[in-house]
């Protein structure tokens, strides 16, 4: 054995426990290495759970769908104490204004095959209910959805365009007579295909109590109202064209005696009166049927443009000042039958991303059977009822961002001139009313 | 009240008009992020003087993005939907543009080590629904099949649900995860675990082989299969835009469906449209 073998086994053997001790340690380094993956694993396993628990609960938030906004808005009109639909009158002595026009919190709660909705709008007038409904999609070819509460009107297309969408501040004179505050309480059914052939058909009807959306059933009768609509797309050539067909055939019930409507045989068209006791009680039709049509169309490196357009036709029972729908209450009053027709059309033009020039023109005619000159000759019992009105409405709106929008608006609005023998509140329709409104309103959606 | 009115106008033309923003933003589906990005990157490597931002979200985020303004281009794994539509038609005024970028085979990823090969669309939807709970029922091992989908924010989940489920709700022990990346990593470390999403995203999983029914062969999501459509689960992938593109939109968009930008779509693993 050479000397280098023996010293090599001499080191071996001194080296031998301190092998051992590392082998010791390397034992005990993986047992420790061990134990810690395992000790991580089980906090990776713990972790998971609660990431799966925080997610069924994320999933169950996820259904519920919070949004609103806030249209803060300065107006200044013509004259003060202005009577105005562009946000309501001005009251006495006041010629401008700064106000919130709606203040909406919508909470929605989707979950797919229903639906739930509350939405309220406050202002500094008050808390008001909006929308509280409750829907069901038909499990089966989800085309047909059952709502009940208080919801949009079927009818026409300027209803259910949302306020926070609509390029003009306000719907138009006749929406706001016809059908004020837009909601009603009732039930409706919808059909609405997402694809083949029948999605370019829609169909809404239901039946309502024919009030308002803050009011309770007043008479027995229950409102019909319904759209039947059609959405034809042209992709190619960057254009759609929408329409529908509306019908509201709903009654109203008189609490009183006196029951006016024009005396076709009057050579000045004048209200011929109906005071049989048994009138009370008896019901009239409150109809009304209208067309809707849009046009959408993408022109070259401006942007989109849409016109719009509606025309509304009926009997609208009514009071002796107030076109609106007839509705007393308490108050025993006298019902006026008036023959009404408005329409209005609606020029929207996208100049680039964020800006939006708009133009509308739009007339109602509470009374049909009466030209201007003939309202308040003498004997005529015409009141300023069956005065009609046309605004034509300029504007422009920029959108900051997807939050934020600036609307500019004015509205220029004409009264037809009535007979120059009017008196009482009728005398000032002999000339036009100063009655024009500008309004700078800010929004802010999400 | 005419002074006070020119001066708000005056104020609105000052605001509406000024410089508007020239970089290029996409965004929208997860699926086509990697290939939107990749086609953002080559097509600036050529065209310096343009700046292209591309993220993600899913389709439904791209989809409200273009309604909402902020955004040029939306990627989308799924067409747009009617009440999408209605809302840039509300919007904009227009009905949008549907450009076919790519075509992708919605592959269903399950582990390396799953013996299982190929299933039928019709056992697609019994598992993603709930009613077929256990592999052995397909070939496999007695286990549990453990479900891996998207949020419902995804264009791959909506396209998977009216195409694949036929509508029908997905199970609720399916576990929703915020990507297609997501997906094939969980399946990649679960031996019973299944996914879907773009054939694209395949690394480290094996695709099964899908066919329509019991008596139709099986196929791969490869280019062939794809192409022919042989392959049952076969869609496009999207770009929309608001209006008809112009200016540096139009070149970017045409350059994406020129051979140029068609061959990176292959390169990424999609199909290209022609």
């Amino acid at each position: 054995m050479k000397a280098i073998h023996v010293l090599f086994i001499l080191l071996l053997l001194a080296a031998w426990p301190v092998v051992l001790r590392a082998q010791e340690d390397g034992d005990t380094t993986k047992a420790k290495g061990g134990q810690a993956v395992e000790e991580l694993k089980g906090q990776v396993d713990g972790m998971n759970e609660t990431l799966i628990e925080m997610k069924n609960t994320l999933d169950a938030l996820k259904k519920v769908k919070i949004s609103g906004y806030i249209q803060a808005q300065y107006q200044s009109a013509d004259t003060a104490a202005a009577k105005s639909f562009a946000g309501g009158d001005f009251p006495a002595n006041v010629r401008s204004r700064f106000m919130v026009r709606r203040g909406r919190l919508k909470v929605n709660y989707d979950n797919d095959l229903t639906q739930y909705v509350l939405q309220i709008d406050v202002t500094q007038n008050g808390i008001g209910i909006k929308d509280a409904y409750a829907s069901i999609r038909d499990p089966w070819i989800r085309t047909g959805v059952f709502t009940a509460g208080i919801f949009d009107r079927p009818f026409g297309f300027e209803i259910s365009y949302s306020s926070s969408s609509r390029e003009t501040p306000e719907r138009s004179r006749m929406f706001q007579t016809l059908f004020p505050g837009e909601r009603e309480v009732g039930a409706k059914l919808e059909l609405n295909a997402e694809t083949g052939l029948w999605s370019t058909l829609n169909l809404k009807a239901g039946l309502f109590n024919g009030v308002l959306n803050n009011a309770n059933e007043n008479d027995r009768n229950k409102d019909f109202i319904g759209r039947l609509g059609i959405a034809l797309p042209f992709e190619e050539q960057n254009l759609a064209v929408d329409g529908g067909i509306s019908l509201y055939d709903g009654k109203v019930t008189t609490n009183s005696k006196f029951v006016y409507d024009i005396n076709p045989a009057s050579p000045a068209k004048a209200y011929r009166i109906d005071s049989s006791a048994s009138n009370v009680g008896n019901s009239y039709g409150r109809v009304y049927v209208g067309g809707d049509m849009q046009v959408y169309y993408d022109l070259p490196v401006i942007g989109g443009f849409s016109l719009r357009g509606e025309y509304i036709t009926g009997t609208q029972p009514g009071s002796s000042a107030s076109n609106s729908f007839y509705n007393p209450g308490a108050t025993v009053t006298p019902i006026y039958l008036r023959k009404m027709a408005g329409w209005y059309v609606n020029l929207v033009q996208n100049v680039g991303v964020q800006n939006q020039f708009i133009a509308k023109y739009d007339v109602y005619d509470p009374n049909t059977d009466l030209d201007g000159s003939q309202i308040g000759a003498p004997g005529t019992s015409h009141t300023a009822g069956d005065v009609k009105f046309s605004t034509l409405g300029l504007g422009w709106i920029y959108h900051w961002d997807a939050n934020v929008k600036f609307v500019l608006y004015y509205d220029m609005v004409r009264n037809e001139k009535v007979n120059a023998a009017a008196s009482g509140a009728l005398a000032p329709f002999r000339a036009d009313l100063r009655d024009d409104v500008m309004t700078v309103r800010m929004q802010y959606k999400f | 009240m005419k002074s006070l009115l020119l001066a708000v106008a005056v104020m609105f033309l000052t605001f509406g008009f000024r410089d508007q923003n020239e970089t290029i933003t996409v965004k929208g589906s997860d699926t086509m992020v990697i290939l939107a990005q990749r086609w953002a990157e080559v097509y600036m490597s050529k065209h310096p003087e343009v700046s292209i931002q591309v993220t993600g979200g899913g389709s439904g985020t791209g989809i409200a993005a273009l309604i909402n303004g902020t955004t040029d281009i939306c990627d989308a794994s799924r067409p747009m939907k009617k009440s999408e539509r209605e809302k840039l038609k509300q919007r904009f005024n227009t009905l949008g543009v549907e450009i076919k970028s790519a075509k992708d085979g919605l592959a269903l990823y399950v582990n390396e080590a799953n013996p299982v090969q190929e299933l039928t669309l019709a056992q697609i939807k019994d598992i993603y629904t709930g009613k077929a709970t256990n592999w052995k029922a397909f070939g496999g091992p007695d286990a549990k099949i453990i479900l891996y989908s998207r949020e419902n924010n995804s264009g791959t989940y909506v396209y998977f649900k009216d195409n694949v489920l036929e509508g029908e709700d997905f199970s609720a022990a399916a576990q929703n995860m915020p990507g297609t990346a997501a997906v094939v990593n969980a399946v990649a470390k679960d031996k019973f675990g299944v996914g879907y999403g773009g054939a694209a995203y395949g690394k480290g999983i094996k695709f099964l082989k899908v066919k329509q029914d019991a008596s139709s062969k099986a196929y791969e999501p490869t280019a062939e299969s794809v192409k022919s459509g042989d392959y049952p689960i076969t869609r496009f992938l999207f770009m929309y835009t608001r209006s008809k593109p112009t200016g540096a939109l139009k070149e970017y968009i045409d350059w994406i469906i020129s051979n140029e930008g068609q061959d990176i779509v292959t390169k990424v693993g999609y199909f290209p449209v022609k």
